[in-house]
């Protein structure tokens, strides 16, 4: 069902709208958002202050787009031919932020079983895909992607091997025209290994313990079969079965696909490196609560940290309360790679667009600016694999980028305009339109 | 005869079984017919030659009691002992009054014995299913609650074992209090003496007390109450009842024929005659807050009121010494935390670590207070091992003998109402005794015998002889010398100078020894005979079987090596100052009110007619905002604080939030539960007191959860960290309850048990609330009739009645407009006035009509999209109520976000265009408005409390931090301080986790080696059954001392 919403006249809007809330109802809807075609003739902003997050700012400068990758930046360079050009002046452009951590695609409402689609039943689901569900029409997307958030992960739940993410664009027709790359990454998560002392806790700590070890077993059982299964494959034996779980694993093994390992406290860290050792994995660590604790053990092994949610509440009553705040400052005087991230979790899909918030408040606690800036640009690209294509203003990037009135990171920043592969894409979304429905409302009284 | 020392205490165990059978036929008088031979015992007993702690304080050196069938008849140190008396000469041991054991589960059924903690499930079977836990069903005339039964009598349900009453005898005890376990109101306990008779005849009081506990059901389909202030309400609610219940019986009996016969219930005429009788109300609290809670409650109802303790009670001591009201302790001391690994300390909060190092000194810290105490063996897992360790640490920590034996034995006999017969040695009171050889309190002794109503009962040490000293063998002629030493259940014997063996079994002794010593060739002579004071007779058998004759003689007595006088570091705490909270970043006292303070040169936010002053001064004078502008001089003495640089706004006041609640913030099980309190439940424990100070946040409206159309009553308060609970409550603030609307009062995602819960659809919450308001319209009608049955105060209708009287808000969490508009029908047909609408998503839908009806809305900034009805919901929606006339607030509903509500605010600048000063009133005037408390508070203006917030830069902006939070003129908050403040904690639990290792070690029982084998000796082996520790963290139903993460928001399925 395509509904065209781009009426100006309020009465057909309306009539649409309630057309549309009836349509939501049944199984299937829609974001209002078409998505622009591709970018035919090469663009010029001129005028506005350039962050190219991996270069100093350049005060007044220009930056040129053709066919979706930047071509040209700097503080005076020539205009090609055809080219549309638009002027900036006192704007701000950066590049488009970066969630390295979400379910965005996957999940609408949570409490609405019937429109989430993040969790796969069992516990070792390393061949299920993000990509494969990943809904275009979510009205998440619009909301999150018109704060500047142009680029996510969507991430597999659940489970300890959930399966494998995707980097999306947040813009396209369908799940393969948003796919900037899938698979991204293999998700593990590492069991959760506090034993809850309360005497009314569900389990014994007894019981706790022996699911914990199980659990932990499952993960070094797993990935043992998995690498036989890999060699077997490898050398071709004759009449082999085949399992798509272990299928699943093969480019982890191969090194071709990251692994993402999923842990929060120093016992899960450490035991998640002593076994990544162990199994000869690189492995990129996500949540990381207890992180800064333990900078020297990431930086030894070399092991970068997506930090979820910096603004969490501290998870130890002994925790300082900035202690969530204050994670990314820790880990960037130490020397750790990190970015930052939301929780990813199903409840924080609709609030993606908090993401440059996060960043700032690190800041308030410790991380430079710039720095915090990175930490939502070119360190989530980096990490999530993109960094070659995204995170950062550079010839040969691709042209997704924002142009702001300030500060994207901090209030009252709008984002005036966005492009996605340089197609300039629509901010307006669900919220907007329900704004202006509204607004009409008390606007004929 | 061959036997070791351990086979003899077997044996021995035998005997005296044996021993007991003989002696336990009555003599008192009893209205059994009597079966076979009667059994008349004389029953005149002289203990003498002893030394006699009549009561605490009072010693008889050497003296005698005489008892007379079962009463004690004399005690003095030259009384006439008659010649038909029995005597026993306790020469070198102490007599004690007998001890009184102030709370027992003693001959309970199981369905009266506490409910396990946890379901009993085989976590291994997939399709295991819990156990079942026995209960009693409710029959006949009771009340409608399951857990309120004050009407069982602990009494008529003893079955009385005697392996159990032995258990507690051998430590000392002659008497115990049986309580009932389960439930609210649980009934009334028993006073027993331990004497092995026939229940009637143990039964010293049938009815002692009624025991009320703060349980509740922690599923949500438990039934009524889910939840701390349900059962509070219950508690109160069953008060009343029991009052009007006998008023209305009186009336009805008087005249019958008039009025319309009101029921019979068994449950409350037998509250009603507890209560009238002035019987203890002994209220059994889980934690140091519900201590508290117990004494609101008995002061509301003018109870007499007891407390059965916890262990935490040293920590709101100075509150508890207010009433001195007695406590039952409990002497379950934690066991060590378990630190050994560094990662697995993590898990041990402060004050976990600090109470397992205070925790035994709570006893003497209680007494200091002039807080009387009662000690009991119950809670202990080993009472045997535990009970007299754990009294004795507890003397070493400071608690006098006197006090020690007080709480055994005076102090409960007071409680019970019995101290004219237990307690003490003196003529005519019960002749209950403790025999020891020595002094318990003090050293090692052992209680050998009791006495119970005159009736003897030895313990397995009383037969013990100790063979130890220097002794002289005689044998076939020959002299050798005998030296045993060691502990008496592992000897060292020397014959002769070669090594030998020695046991005793109460007299019977055997000597096992080389047989050469006696020129009787290889192989050993085996020598048993039989003491008697210093000497030894008996005969022997060589090994050539000849039968030989031997005799020895006591020449020197044993005098054990003096064990290292060495202190344990057990027997003091760490030397750290006590806060309160306990634990980290908790205070050792609240902060300073100077005198006056002057903030100069700040940017400051007045939220008020001044508006937003650039280089602006702040006075403040006795906690009071004095003046806001340009220029301000302090007064003499007055600090002044440089404002170069750092903005000042109002406190942030945050209109809908769920910190510091006990025990659950819901009472979700019925639809209406306006009965309920969160001012009973305010938990001050709670670390996001702390944590949203460090955001700005000074006052709150803590609300009910919305699982209910018409939910709990809220309570204001004020973050004044470190304070009790009542000391945060703000004063005046206009009372309030929680309503809901929508998919969570008609349970849609609460899962396929919850569809029949009326209502279940939006239609039906209307007519419920229609109904109710009804109710209490009728209620008040009926309250002001002359005629008829006296009214019956119900405390649900009287709160709806206050808000149709207009003296209290509702507070409605609201998402979707039609029910938002049909509300505000309902009100306006009630006449009255909504105070708050909560959430309001789709307020900016209808900003005009609720503009009109004159309700706020407090709504989140840009929280959406987490369940059906927040689909609509835009981050314009504060704006657009706010510009269209509806009074706004901006609040946070989670803990999380109430740290940033000033960043919440700044959103409505972003999404809607609202200017800074509007943007921070969202959330400092608007919502003290919303509360009716902006006289107080909510805007810098002369005259009001001086709560405000120093920000490192603009309040709006997200990279800006708090570094002060001052409440009434006082600093709460200081991130200086804060940096300070964590290195001392940190400092402090390192030390205490250097105390607790080598406790750690010994329990583990290992020196290194194998971690597998420490893993099995570990105290939570499957058998051990869990007890319940009221202070961990992750109680479903959040309890104190939480790590502040354990309570859900507004995502959740229904305590938003």
């Amino acid at each position: 069902m395509t509904i065209r919403l781009h009426d100006d006249s309020a009465l057909p809007r309306r009539i649409v709208a309630s057309f549309f809330l009836l349509a939501f109802l049944g199984n299937s809807h829609a974001s209002d958002n078409i998505p622009p075609p591709p970018q035919a003739k090469p663009i010029v902003l001129k005028g506005a202050t350039i962050h190219p997050v991996s270069g100093p700012d350049i005060p007044s400068g220009m930056i040129v787009f053709d066919k979706g990758k930047i071509t040209a930046i700097g503080p005076n360079i020539p205009t090609p031919e055809g080219a549309e050009v638009i002027d900036a002046s006192g704007k701000h452009i950066y590049p488009g932020l970066i969630s390295a951590n979400s379910v965005l695609g996957l999940t609408e409402i949570g409490a609405a079983r019937a429109t989430v689609d993040i969790e796969e039943s069992g516990s070792i689901n390393p061949n299920v895909r993000a990509a494969t569900s990943i809904n275009p029409d979510s009205e998440l997307i619009p909301v999150a992607r018109s704060n500047g958030i142009l680029t996510a992960q969507a991430v597999p739940e659940g489970g300890i091997l959930s399966g494998q993410s995707a980097v999306l664009r947040m813009d396209g027709w369908t799940p393969d025209e948003m796919t900037v790359r899938s698979p991204a990454a293999m998700h593990l998560r590492w069991p959760n290994l506090t034993i809850n002392r309360n005497p009314r806790a569900q389990k014994s700590v007894k019981d706790q313990q022996k699911d914990m070890d199980k659990a932990q077993k499952l993960i070094r059982d797993s990935f043992q079969t998995a690498r036989s299964y890999w060699q077997a494959r490898k050398s071709g034996i004759h009449g082999f079965k085949s399992d798509l779980r272990w299928e699943a694993l093969m480019p982890v093994f191969d090194g071709a696909l990251p692994l993402f390992v999923h842990a929060d406290t120093v016992a899960e860290i450490e035991a998640a490196l002593a076994w990544a050792k162990d199994a000869q994995l690189k492995i990129v660590l996500v949540g990381g609560h207890d992180a800064w604790r333990m900078t020297t053990q990431l930086k030894e092994s070399d092991t970068p940290v997506i930090i979820a949610l910096s603004t969490a509440l501290p998870s130890r009553r002994d925790d300082s309360y900035d202690s969530s705040f204050s994670d990314a400052a820790r880990l960037h005087e130490a020397g750790v790679r990190f970015c930052i991230a939301t929780n990813g979790r199903e409840s924080g899909a609709p609030h993606e667009r908090n993401l440059p918030y996060e960043a700032s408040m690190a800041s308030a606690f410790g991380l430079p600016k710039e720095e915090a800036l990175k930490s939502v640009t070119l360190y989530p690209a980096q990490l999530l694999g993109v960094g070659d294509q995204l995170g950062s203003l550079e010839v040969g990037k691709a042209a997704t980028l924002i142009v702001t009135n300030g500060d994207p990171l901090d209030f009252p920043t709008q984002i005036e305009a966005a492009y996605i592969d340089g197609r300039k894409i629509d901010l307006t979304n669900r919220q907007t339109r329900l704004r202006d429905k509204y607004k009409e409302k008390y606007r004929r009284k | 005869m061959r036997f070791s020392s351990c086979s003899a205490r077997l044996l021995c165990f035998g005997c005296l079984t044996l021993l007991l059978s003989a002696v336990t036929s009555p003599a008192q008088v009893t209205t059994a017919p009597k079966q076979g031979i009667r059994e008349n015992d004389p029953r005149l007993h002289a203990l003498t030659n002893a030394r006699i702690v009549v009561a605490p304080g009072k010693t008889i050196e050497k003296g005698t009691v005489l008892i007379r069938d079962g009463v004690i008849v004399e005690a003095g140190p030259a009384v006439k002992i008659p010649a038909e008396a029995r005597v026993w000469d306790l020469t070198g041991k102490t007599v004690y009054p007998g001890f009184i054991d102030a709370y027992s589960r003693l001959g309970l059924p199981e369905t009266l014995q506490p409910e396990p903690v946890r379901p009993d499930v085989d976590y291994d079977d997939p399709n295991a299913k819990p156990k079942e836990v026995p209960r009693e069903s409710a029959k006949g005339m009771h009340s409608w609650n399951a857990k309120v039964t004050p009407e069982r009598k602990a009494a008529d349900y003893l079955n009385l074992d005697k392996k159990s009453m032995r258990k507690l005898r051998d430590l000392g005890f002659t008497s115990a209090l049986v309580v009932p376990g389960r439930g609210i109101f649980r009934g009334s306990s028993a006073l027993i003496d331990l004497q092995e008779t026939d229940v009637a005849t143990m039964v010293l009081v049938p009815s002692v007390a009624q025991h009320i506990a703060f349980d509740f059901n922690r599923r949500d389909d438990g039934g009524y109450p889910t939840s701390l202030m349900g059962c509070i309400a219950l508690i109160r609610q069953g008060f009343l009842d029991a009052s009007w219940y006998q008023a209305a019986q009186d009336a009805y009996h008087k005249n019958p024929g008039t009025m319309e016969r009101p029921e019979t219930n068994a449950s409350l005429a037998a509250l009603a005659d507890q209560t009238q009788r002035k019987q203890p109300m002994v209220f059994e609290a889980d934690d140091e807050l519900e201590l508290l809670r117990a004494l609101r409650i008995s002061d509301e109802f003018k109870l007499k009121p007891l407390l059965y303790g916890n262990g935490y009670e040293y920590r709101v001591r100075k509150a508890l010494a207010a009433t001195k009201t007695p406590i039952i302790l409990p002497l379950d001391f934690p066991k060590p935390p378990e630190i050994e690994r560094p990662e697995q300390a993590l898990e041990y909060e402060l004050d976990e670590l600090q109470h397992w190092d205070r925790a035994p000194s709570n006893p003497a810290r209680l007494t200091e207070a002039g807080i009387p105490i009662a000690f009991t063996a119950e809670k202990l897992e080993k009472p045997e091992k535990e009970f007299w360790s754990r009294l004795r640490l507890a003397v070493r920590r400071g608690l006098s003998k006197d006090a020690a034996l007080a709480a055994l034995t005076t102090t409960p006999a007071e409680m019970f109402g019995v101290a004219d017969r237990l307690g003490t040695i003196a003529p005519g009171r019960v002749a209950n005794l403790v025999i020891a050889n020595g002094d318990l309190f003090s050293s090692e002794a052992k209680v050998l015998t009791t006495w119970v109503d005159g009736y003897y009962y030895d313990t397995d040490s009383a037969g013990e002889r100790d063979p130890r000293g220097t002794w002289e063998i005689t044998s076939e002629g020959k002299t050798l010398p005998l030296i045993v030493e060691g502990e008496l259940d592992k000897l060292d014997t020397k014959l002769g100078g070669e090594k030998a063996t020695l046991s005793t079994k109460e007299d019977a002794i055997l000597l096992i020894a080389p047989a050469k010593l006696f020129e009787k060739g290889d192989g050993s002579v085996r020598l048993s005979g039989r003491i008697a004071g210093e000497a030894i007779s008996g005969s022997g058998e060589t090994p050539a079987g000849t039968i030989i004759r031997w005799s020895a003689k006591r020449t020197a007595v044993y005098t054990p090596k003096k064990p290292d006088e060495k202190p344990s570091p057990l027997d003091k705490p760490l030397d750290f100052p006590e806060t309160y909270p306990a634990g980290s970043f908790g205070r050792a006292m609240p902060p300073e009110q100077p005198h006056s303070v002057l903030i100069q040169g700040a940017t400051i936010w007045t939220s008020g007619a001044q508006g937003t002053i650039q280089n602006g001064d702040l006075l403040v004078i006795d906690g009071k905002i004095a003046a806001v502008g340009p220029g301000l001089k302090v007064p003499a003495g007055g600090s002044v604080i440089d404002g170069k640089g750092v903005h000042v706004t109002p406190g942030i006041v945050d209109c809908h939030s769920h910190t510091a609640i006990s025990k659950g913030v819901n009472e979700g099980s019925h639809a209406v539960t306006c009965e309920v309190r969160i001012g009973d439940v305010i938990d001050a424990t709670d670390i996001d007191i702390y944590r949203e100070l460090a955001g700005g946040v000074t006052a709150a409206n803590i609300l009910h959860g919305s699982a209910n159309p018409i939910g709990g009553q809220n309570q204001v308060i004020k973050f004044r960290w470190g304070a009790l609970p009542e000391e945060m409550k703000f004063a005046d603030a206009m009372p309030g309850v929680k309503f809901a609307l929508g998919e969570n009062v008609k349970q849609s995602n609460w899962g396929d048990k919850f569809k029949t819960r009326y209502p279940q659809t939006r239609m039906g919450v209307e007519q419920l609330i229609r109904d109710r308001f009804r109710a209490a319209l009728e209620y008040d009608a009926a309250q002001k009739k002359k005629d008829g049955l006296p009214p019956r105060r119900d405390l649900q209708l009287e709160t709806l009645l206050e808000i149709l009287n207009g003296k209290r808000l509702i507070h409605c969490h609201s998402y979707r407009q039609d029910e938002v508009l049909m509300l505000l029908r309902v009100a306006t047909e009630f006449k009255i006035k909504i105070g708050t609408l909560q959430h309001i998503l789709e307020g900016y839908k209808i900003a005009d009509e609720i503009a009109k009806h004159g309700a706020g809305g407090s709504t989140f900034a840009d929280w959406w999209a987490y369940k059906w009805e927040a689909f609509d919901a835009i981050p314009d929606n504060a704006a657009m109520m706010q510009s269209r006339g509806v009074l706004t607030s901006v609040n946070s509903d989670s803990a999380d976000l109430a740290r940033r509500l000033n960043t919440e605010a700044g959103k409505s600048m972003k999404y809607a265009g609202m200017s800074a000063d509007e943007a921070l009133k969202l959330v400092t005037i608007y919502p003290a408005r919303q509360l009716h408390i902006e006289a107080k508070t909510g805007s810098l203006e002369p005259g009001k409390e001086a709560d405000f917030v120093v920000w490192s830069g603009n309040p709006l902006s997200n990279y800006t931090y708090v570094k002060q939070t001052w409440i009434d003129g006082r600093k709460y908050f200081d991130r200086a301080e804060d940096m300070e403040a964590r290195k001392t904690f940190a400092a402090q639990r390192e030390a205490l986790i250097q105390k607790a290792l080598p406790e750690r070690l010994k329990e583990l029982g290992a020196a290194g080696g194998k971690e597998g084998d420490w893993k099995d000796k570990k105290p939570e082996d499957k058998d051990a059954k869990p007890t319940a520790h009221p202070q961990h963290r992750a109680d479903e139903r959040g309890s104190l001392y939480g790590n502040g993460n354990n309570r859900d928001n507004c995502t959740e399925e229904y305590d938003d």
